[in-house]
C-alpha cells in the first residue's frame, strides 16, 4: 500500500488511519486503544487550559511524511555518543527504530534483561506492563505514538538484580529533507531489590525538523532503586512530546533528573504515581533555552500513600526570545499522611524578550503534610556581576561564570561520571555560546 | 598612587548624594585608615573606587598612578591593580575558589603583562598563599564563599588578595564579624601582603583592627566628606571620644551634613 505524501498533525487520527502499513502488528490492542483516543480527541490548542501557554502552530503547520519518504540521511559518526560507562549495555534506536548493529547488551550482568520490545512481545512481563502503565487521557501524542511504535526499549530486572553498568537509551534523529515522526517507547520493570542507571538520550544529528513523541513506562517495585536521567539534545528545529511515567512501589525510590537542551518546542509531561507508603522520589529538570525556543513541562507527582518524600528542582534560563513553561503539579491525597514534598521552580532571565510563565500547582487534601513550593523569576544578581568584575574578569565572562553556577546545582546529583561531565559540557557551552546581554538597570 | 579630588557620587538615577566632595592622597607604602559612623560613605567610598555600576559620579576625580579611572569598567580597574575587598562577599556556588581564582589571576596577569599560569604551576603558587590566612587546602575545592561561616568568607578575601597581588587594596569592614584569633590571622596576613610598592586602605568602624595593623593616616569620614585627618593617635582618641564631637565638622558652608 503506498503511503500518504503528507500528514497533517492537526488531525492526528487520519495521519494515524492513512499509516496503516505501520510494522506494528505485535500488539493490535494498543493500536486499537490508541486509535480510539485519536479519533475522540482533537490536536490540543491554546483554548484548552493545560495548553494555555503554549503555541503548537509550527507543529500543525508542518507538513510530516511518513518516514520512509522524509528522504533520511545516514547515521554517520555516532560512537561518539555512546557512553563509555556502557559500552555493553547500549541499546541505540534510529529514528525510532531499534539498530542492533549499533547496541551492545552483554554487560549487565545476572537477572538482567535489555532488548527491543518487539523481540519480546511473548515476555509476561511485557505482556503485564506494556501500555498498561501509560496515564495520560485523551492526550493524542501518547496515543499516536500506541498507534504508531514498532520498536522501544526493554529493560528487565529480577528480584535483587543489580545492573552492573548505567544502560544507555540512545535515540537518535537523523538529518532529512522532510519532516517525520518518531515513536520512541520504552518500558522498565525492576522488580525487588533491584537496582539500576538508565541514561536516555535523545540527540538530534541534523539541524532538521521532526517530531519525536518518546513515551515511557517505569515500574518500581518494593526496595527497587531507579536513576533516570533523561538528556534533550535534539535538532534545534524539532518537536519534542515525551511522556515518561513511572510507578513506585513500599520503600522504593525513583531518581529522575531531565535535561533540556535542544529542540524548537518541548512539552515534557513527566509523571511519578506512589503506588503505596514508604516512597522516595525526584523529578529535576534543568532547561537551557535560547532563539525561539520553546519548553514546556508539566509535571505531576501524585502522593497517594502516607510517608512519602519528594522532591522536584525546576531549573531554567531563558535567553533571547525564548519561551519556558512551568505547570508542577503535586497532588496529596486525603489518606496520605507524612508526606514531606519540595517543589521549586528557579527561572534566570537573561534576555529583555524571554518570556517565563511558571505554576506551581498544589492540591492537598490530606492534613499533616509538609509541602514546600516556591517560583523564582530573577536577573543576574549586579551584585554578584560586580564581585567578579571586580576580581578582574570582563562583564561577560563574569555573566557566564553566574549562568553556569546557576545551572550546575541541578546535575550535580547525576552519578555516571561521564554523564555528568557531558552535561557540564553542555552547560558551558550554553553559557559560552550566549553573548550575554548587558545588566538591566 | 589614589587621588580623589573633590569627589561627588550619588545612586544612579535617584539622585541622593552621597558623597558630597572627598579629597584623598594616598601614596605608594603607606596605609590609611577610613573610620566613621555608620552611613557616613565609607563603604561607597570603596565600591566607587572600585567602580560599582550602582553610583554614579556627578563630580571630581579619581586618579590612579596619576590617570583618571572614572571611565574604566570595574574589571579594568582590577587589571590595573585596584582590589576591593567585600564587607558582604558574594557566594557563586559551583565556582570553586581554585577555578575563579585561576580565572582572576590569568586574566590580569595577561593585562598587566605578567606571565599566565597553568593549572599545575598555579596550583603550587596558591598553595603558599594559603598559608597566609592558615586556611586549609580542601577549601580550593569548595564554591566561592558558598556555606562559608562570615570569618571564612573575610579570610577568603585577604586570601585573594595574596593570590592576585594588587597595588591598591579597599578593604571593606574586613575586621567585622571576626573573632580575636580571625582578627589576628586576617591583620597578619594584611601586614605580610603590604610593602613599599603597595598601598591599604582599610575602611572600619573600630579602632581594635589598628591595634594589629598600623595606619599612616587615620581619616574620619561624616556625612560624605572626610572631616578629620591625623595619625594613628586619632584612632585612640576617636575610641574614647566617639564621633559626636567631629560632627560639627561635617557642616561646611551652612550646608546640612
Amino acid at each position: 500500500m503506498a503511503l500518504p505524501e503528507r500528514i497533517e498533525p492537526s488531525m492526528m487520527h487520519e495521519l494515524a488511519t492513512q499509516v496503516p502499513d505501520s510494522r506494528n502488528t505485535l500488539w493490535p490492542e494498543i493500536r486499537e486503544k490508541g486509535l480510539k483516543v485519536l479519533r475522540s480527541n482533537s490536536f490540543p490548542s491554546k483554548k484548552i487550559e493545560e495548553w494555555k501557554f503554549i503555541d503548537l502552530k509550527p507543529v500543525s503547520r508542518t507538513e510530516f511524511v511518513h518516514i520512509e519518504n522524509a528522504g533520511t540521511l545516514p547515521a554517520i559518526d555516532i560512537e561518539k555518543y555512546f557512553l563509555p560507562e556502557s559500552d555493553r549495555s547500549r541499546l541505540v534506536f534510529i529514528n525510532g527504530r531499534y539498530h542492533e548493529k549499533y547496541s551492545s547488551i552483554g554487560g549487565l550482568g545476572k537477572g538482567v534483561t535489555v532488548g527491543n520490545l518487539a523481540d519480546f512481545s511473548k515476555d509476561k512481563h511485557v505482556e503485564e506492563y506494556l501500555n498498561k502503565l501509560v496515564n495520560y487521557d485523551g492526550d493524542v501524542f501518547t496515543a499516536y505514538n500506541s498507534y504508531m511504535f514498532e520498536d522501544g526499549a526493554f529493560i528487565h530486572l529480577e528480584k535483587e538484580a543489580k545492573a552492573e553498568a548505567p544502560i544507555q537509551i540512545l535515540n537518535l534523529y537523523t538529518d532529512s529533507t522532510k519532516a517525520f515522526i518518531a515513536n520512541p517507547r520504552m518500558l522498565v520493570v525492576a522488580e525487588e531489590d533491584s537496582d539500576v542507571t538508565i541514561i536516555e538520550d535523545h540527540i538530534g544529528l541534523g539541524e532538521n525538523r521532526y517530531m519525536t513523541i518518546p513515551v515511557s513506562e517505569v515500574k518500581v517495585k518494593q526496595r527497587a532503586h531507579i536513576h533516570h536521567v533523561r538528556i534533550q539534545r535534539d535538532s534545534i528545529d524539532a518537536f519534542h512530546f515525551s511522556r515518561p511515567i513511572a510507578y513506585v512501589e513500599k520503600d522504593s525510590e525513583y531518581h529522575s533528573y531531565t535535561i533540556t537542551l535542544g529542540g524548537r518546542i518541548t512539552r515534557n509531561e513527566p509523571r511519578v504515581i506512589q503506588e503505596a507508603e514508604e516512597v522516595d522520589f525526584t523529578l529535576d529538570g534543568l532547561v537551557l533555552i535560547d532563539g525561539d525556543q520553546v519548553a514546556d513541562t508539566h509535571s505531576v507527582m501524585d502522593h497517594r500513600f502516607s510517608f512519602a518524600e519528594s522532591h522536584q528542582l525546576h531549573k531554567v534560563v531563558v535567553n533571547g526570545k525564548a519561551h519556558s513553561i512551568f505547570n508542577g503539579k503535586i497532588f496529596v491525597r486525603r489518606d496520605a499522611q507524612k508526606i514531606d514534598s519540595f517543589q521549586e521552580n528557579r527561572n534566570l532571565l537573561l534576555s529583555r524578550d524571554g518570556l517565563v510563565n511558571t505554576k506551581p500547582q498544589l492540591e492537598i487534601f490530606a492534613d499533616d503534610v509538609l509541602c514546600s513550593h516556591g517560583a523564582t523569576i530573577g536577573q543576574l544578581d549586579p551584585e554578584e556581576v560586580f564581585y567578579l568584575q571586580s576580581r578582574g574578569m570582563t562583564e561577560e565572562k563574569a555573566k557566564e561564570v553566574l549562568t553556569y553556577a546557576f545551572a550546575l546545582e541541578t546535575i550535580e546529583n547525576v552519578k555516571v561520571e561521564s554523564v555528568h561531565k557531558l552535561l557540564i559540557k553542555e552547560v558551558y557551552r550554553y553559557t559560552k555560546a550566549n553573548s550575554l546581554p548587558k545588566v538591566m538597570a | 598612587m589614589l587621588e580623589l579630588k573633590d569627589l561627588h557620587a550619588e545612586v544612579e538615577g535617584e539622585g541622593i548624594e552621597i558623597l558630597k566632595g572627598v579629597n584623598l592622597t594616598v601614596t605608594k607604602g603607606e596605609i590609611h585608615a577610613i573610620m566613621g559612623p555608620n552611613g557616613s560613605g565609607k563603604s561607597t567610598l570603596a565600591k566607587v573606587v572600585a567602580g560599582h555600576p550602582e553610583y554614579e559620579v556627578t563630580k571630581g576625580d579619581i586618579l590612579f598612578n596619576g590617570e583618571s579611572i572614572l571611565e574604566l569598567d570595574p574589571d579594568e580597574r582590577a587589571h590595573a591593580g585596584v582590589f576591593l575587598a567585600f564587607q558582604y562577599p558574594v557566594e557563586v556556588p559551583g565556582v570553586t575558589n581554585n577555578t575563579l581564582l585561576r580565572e582572576s589571576y590569568n586574566t590580569i596577569a595577561a593585562s598587566r603583562g605578567r606571565e599566565e599560569m597553568d593549572p599545575l604551576e598555579f596550583d603550587d603558587y596558591i598553595r603558599e598563599k594559603l598559608d597566609l590566612v592558615q586556611m586549609n587546602p580542601d577549601f580550593l575545592e569548595r564554591s566561592v564563599n558558598a556555606g562559608f561561616s562570615g570569618g571564612e568568607k573575610k579570610r577568603n578575601e585577604i586570601f585573594q588578595m595574596a593570590v592576585l597581588q594588587p597595588t591598591l587594596s579597599l578593604l571593606d569592614e574586613t575586621d567585622s564579624g571576626l573573632d580575636i584569633d580571625a582578627l589576628k590571622i586576617v591583620s597578619n596576613g594584611i601586614n605580610k601582603l603590604h610593602g613599599d610598592d603597595d598601598a591599604v586602605v582599610l575602611i572600619t568602624h573600630y579602632q581594635r583592627l589598628l591595634n594589629y595593623i598600623v595606619p599612616d593616616q587615620v581619616h574620619v569620614m561624616i556625612g560624605g566628606r572626610i572631616v578629620k585627618t591625623g595619625g594613628k593617635e586619632l584612632a585612640l582618641e576617636l575610641e574614647e571620644r566617639g564621633y559626636d564631637w567631629l560632627e560639627s565638622l561635617a557642616t561646611v558652608n551652612g550646608e546640612a551634613k
